[in-house]
């Protein structure tokens, strides 16, 4: 019995160490001080595939780190001012047609492996995106829409023909707009690997590498381990002292509790984001943590503005006058206050409200286009009443012996989604719509918009300007009409008509304009008549962030009075964050 | 073989592998039926992250005919089953160029390594419960204590896990409240990474074994009381045998038998994972990967965890059936 028991029990213990042994070690270094360490979370339950590095492939993730710390963009756009930073590149800049585009690269920048940084990695990339011809690596499509050919001019300088002229050629793909950019592979690794497979990870080669001042020391499902590379390229040319951290950590804390009571116990520096009642349970047990803002609203905005989408094939939504009447309807601060408990502030327009784009925003309330925060629901009743609709015993608006419906549905990926959408249900149906919510998984709310199979949808649509107007108004440009069934990128909610052609119209012309046009305000007004007109969109309230920085171990976390950059830790400007972090106890 | 005849093996092999056949259809077309696709659902995901991307019809299109997804359904069919006889569940459509096997490899000895401890604690923690409460020697006050303790085994593990986090880690703060292993941790064959690995191992097991011993203790109770009126019973205890001795030798011995059984199908369900508690704890293994694979609708990964959950508790099934009249020589499949 006891040789028994001895041998059951060396079964478990190896069981336990081929658990050990799965996961993947690059190389075991020694340990790092919990001072000297800087920890993230990622909001995921879990990595799978922790060793695939290929970024041009949908599935693979880039801020467990690999963006942030290894993978180094060419520019970074400051939020804050409007401008574009250079980092591994020096400039960009068009020929007076905006069709031809020089990429000028920063002398001295070298792989982690410390084969130089070149056009001939730019060069390569390139033209790996636009050899695909399944147009299905994540950057195809952007760069087969724009880029003719590219050219070497010499080691630092490529030349970037373009189909047609982009004023926000360098913006859209190459400073971080939003999220990520477009990533530079070495092309001494990437030549010969097919671009779909190839998952750029080799414990004995030194893979993944990139430029930044990083390099991976474990990946696991669970946990990402970066160690500071004492020869990066930024500080031998000067570019940038190294970093204070000697070792950053992104780890899986899948629950808002998790992350709630790691930021309590000091055993996370940053989460992506918490909601307001979880910041003040972690501050009560940690005032080390501090948000964007001291006070309420706490959160910075996302550059995604949230709104209600009506479909405009959809009877009675096929009405403008309809479609204003549910936005009149909406109290913006109701919803401010209910669903996000202060933490955001109303919309105005389609935009969100950073510095860069207040000039067109103002012009566009100026012009009196804009909406208000809190509801006008007689204004709105009076144009129901107006399209025949007459009030029953029930509260509800009827025509015709048929109710006033509206089903709005509403994508299941975060809370966040759901509670604005009740509120907005709730102030509807008080106000006689017979609003439902319906909640569906985030890529079936998706594809329904992409198909036009809706009727109302709470969403994010608009999504995309920062510093100028024009991606975020394309968004509803008729140009990228599609019927009704047929997969659209754009103008989801299939708005058409002489409104809409003139407002695409307008919306082209701007395209096609530098930024910092000073025509670009007017035309923006002009345009945005047809938007408050017809309504094809009902903006709600800007996105909100409330990302929380512990000061404990590490300090000059980007605030809102601290404002070097916007404090997005899971996007590619991350960069600038870590090399601005100094040690609390310095 | 003993208590067995060649028809009788044959048939139960032939219905082991149409029982194969028909769960591995089953999980092929239950994805198919979901609304949405999975490649929609990774491009969704692309959009959520990024906010924008210039042509995601491109994309899914290309995608779909990189994986197969816009050929005839027949033909999806005809390739899954001849890929999974190989035991080759193809690329994740969520996370490619990774390969199901090498998803599936990186989780199960994870979930492997709790679950067979949390199981084997559970096993001999309810059966060693549920024997004591029936026998005679018990003390009173302990027959009465264990009911008590049974109170957990209504909780579903989920609740037992938020309550042990709350309590054990951030509380009293002994234990991990996430994670295989410590934050930072350089994984290694060393000591101090295995100590950490159970010592991070030991809420998420606990969570699982305080509600399930009592199913096990139930059931051992039920056949101690049946096995306690035996003849046989009697004649021990009139032979003057040591209360203990009958304890072991008679009862215990005689009522586990079934236990066994279910033990047996219990291991089989092993690798699917304890999918909640997983989460809860932040855990890497199988329970992870489905949870991922239902929410990003990757059918490649829903259907190789699927299956091997199939596979192993239909082999259980089998060997079990296949080992009755070993084990017990009163059960016999010869005809007559």
């Amino acid at each position: 019995m006891k040789s028994h028991v001895r041998r059951l029990s060396l079964i478990l213990i190896l069981v336990l160490l081929l658990g050990a042994l799965a996961t993947v070690s690059v190389a075991a270094q020694g340990d790092v001080a919990r001072e000297d360490t800087v920890i993230f979370d990622i909001d995921s339950s879990d990595v799978p595939n922790p060793t695939n590095f290929n970024p041009e492939v949908p599935g693979t993730n880039k801020n467990q780190g690999a963006h942030q710390a290894m993978w180094e963009p060419l520019f970074i756009l400051n939020y804050e001012t409007g401008k574009i930073q250079p980092w591994l590149a020096e400039s960009f800049t068009p020929n007076d047609k905006q069709d031809v585009w020089t990429l000028k690269l920063r002398d001295g920048a070298t792989w982690s492996d410390g084969v130089p940084f070149t056009a001939d990695d730019v060069d390569f990339t390139i033209n790996m995106l636009l050899n695909d011809k399944t147009d299905s690596l994540s950057d195809a499509p952007g760069m087969q829409q724009w880029v003719s050919s590219v050219k070497k001019i010499d080691n630092l300088t490529e030349e970037f023909d373009l189909k047609a002229p982009d004023p926000r050629f360098q913006l859209d793909y190459f400073s971080v707009r939003i999220w990520g950019s477009l990533d530079i592979l070495p092309k001494h690794v990437w030549e010969g690997q097919d671009p779909f497979t190839f998952t750029f990870y080799d414990q004995a080669k030194g893979w993944p590498i990139g430029t930044g001042p990083y390099k991976l020391t474990s990946a696991a499902p669970t946990q990402f381990v970066w160690d500071r590379d004492d020869n990066w390229w930024g500080a031998k040319t000067g570019f940038h002292a190294l970093p204070e951290p000697k070792r950053l950590i992104w780890v899986i804390a899948p629950s808002e509790d998790q992350k709630a009571l790691l930021l309590s116990t000091h055993q996370l520096d940053s989460a992506m984001n918490i909601s307001l009642g979880a910041y003040q349970a972690v501050q009560a047990k940690n005032p080390n943590v501090i948000a964007w803002h001291k006070d309420l609203p706490y959160a910075w905005a996302d550059p995604c503005p949230r709104e209600l989408n009506l479909n405009t094939t959809v009877a009675p939504w096929t009405d403008p006058n309809m479609r204003k009447a549910i936005s009149l309807i909406i109290d913006r601060s109701k919803n401010i206050e209910i669903a996000y408990e202060g933490t955001t502030t109303a919309s105005q327009t389609m935009f969100v409200q950073y510095g860069g784009m207040a000039p067109y925003i103002t012009a566009i309330v100026n012009a009196g286009y804009g909406i208000s925060p809190t509801a006008d629901v007689a204004g709105g009743q009076k144009l129901i009443e107006a399209a025949g609709y007459v009030k029953g015993s029930d509260g509800m608006y009827a025509k015709d012996g048929k109710n006033l419906s509206l089903n709005i549905q509403v994508s299941t990926d975060t809370v966040e989604y759901a509670r604005s959408t009740n509120v907005i249900v709730e102030e509807l149906r008080a106000a006689g719509v017979d609003a439902t919510s319906q909640p569906l998984t985030g890529s079936t709310a998706s594809n329904n918009e992409n198909q036009g199979t809706f009727e109302g949808s709470w969403g994010l649509e608009s999504c995309g300007s920062v510093n100028e107007p024009w991606v975020s108004m394309d968004t509803l440009n008729p140009n990228w009409l599609q019927p009704v069934g047929t997969r659209a990128n754009h103008d989801l909610v299939r708005w058409s008509g002489d409104g809409a052609t003139a407002y695409g119209k307008i919306v082209d012309q701007i395209g096609t304009l530098p930024l910092g046009d000073p025509q670009i305000p007017g035309l923006v007004t002009q345009a945005y008549k047809y938007v408050f007109d017809e309504t094809p969109v009902i903006p709600l309230v800007q996105a909100e962030k409330l990302v929380p920085f512990d000061t404990t171990y590490w300090t000059n976390w980007p605030t809102a009075e601290n404002n070097y950059n916007h404090p997005a830790t899971w996007w590619n400007s991350t960069h600038q964050i870590i090399l601005n972090l100094h040690k609390a106890s310095k | 073989m003993g208590g067995m005849t060649r028809g009788y093996l044959l048939r139960r092999v032939l219905i082991f592998f149409l029982t194969i056949w028909i769960a591995a259809s089953i999980i092929w077309l239950i994805p198919r039926l979901a609304p949405g696709d999975p490649i929609t659902a990774m491009v969704s995901r692309m959009l959520s992250r990024s906010g924008y991307i210039r042509d995601s019809a491109a994309i899914i299109e290309g995608w779909k005919a990189r994986f197969g997804l816009n050929d005839p359904l027949p033909v999806q069919y005809i390739r899954y089953l001849s890929n999974i006889i190989h035991l080759d569940f193809g690329y994740s459509l969520a996370y490619f160029p990774t390969t199901v096997n090498e998803i599936i490899a990186l989780a199960l000895p994870w979930t492997v390594g709790l679950l067979l401890i949390a199981v084997f604690i559970t096993f001999i923690l309810g059966n060693f419960l549920g024997a004591v409460m029936v026998w005679r020697g018990t003390p009173r006050l302990f027959r009465m204590l264990i009911p008590v303790g049974m109170i957990f085994t209504s909780l579903p593990s989920i609740l037992a896990a938020i309550f042990l986090i709350y309590v054990f880690a951030f509380l009293l703060n002994w234990f991990p409240m996430m994670g295989p292993y410590d934050i930072g941790m350089q994984p290694g064959f060393n000591l101090a990474f295995i100590g950490n690995v159970i010592y991070h191992g030991t809420l998420p097991a606990l969570s699982i074994v305080i509600v399930s011993f009592g199913y096990w203790s139930l059931g051992m109770r039920g056949m101690m009381i049946t096995v306690e009126g035996e003849d046989y019973m009697q004649l021990a205890r009139a032979k003057g045998l040591s209360p203990f001795y009958v304890l072991y030798r008679y009862m215990v011995r005689n009522a586990i038998l079934p236990q066994v059984t279910a033990f047996a199908l219990t291991l089989g369900g092993l690798v699917s994972g304890q999918v909640l508690v997983e989460y809860m704890f932040s855990y890497q293994g199988m329970g992870s990967i489905i949870y991922n694979a239902i929410l990003t609708q990757d059918f490649p990964v829903i259907q190789g965890t699927s299956f091997i959950l199939i596979l192993m508790t239909a082999l259980a099934v089998l060997i079990i059936d296949l080992l009755y009249p070993l084990i017990d020589p009163r059960i016999s499949y010869e005809r007559g």
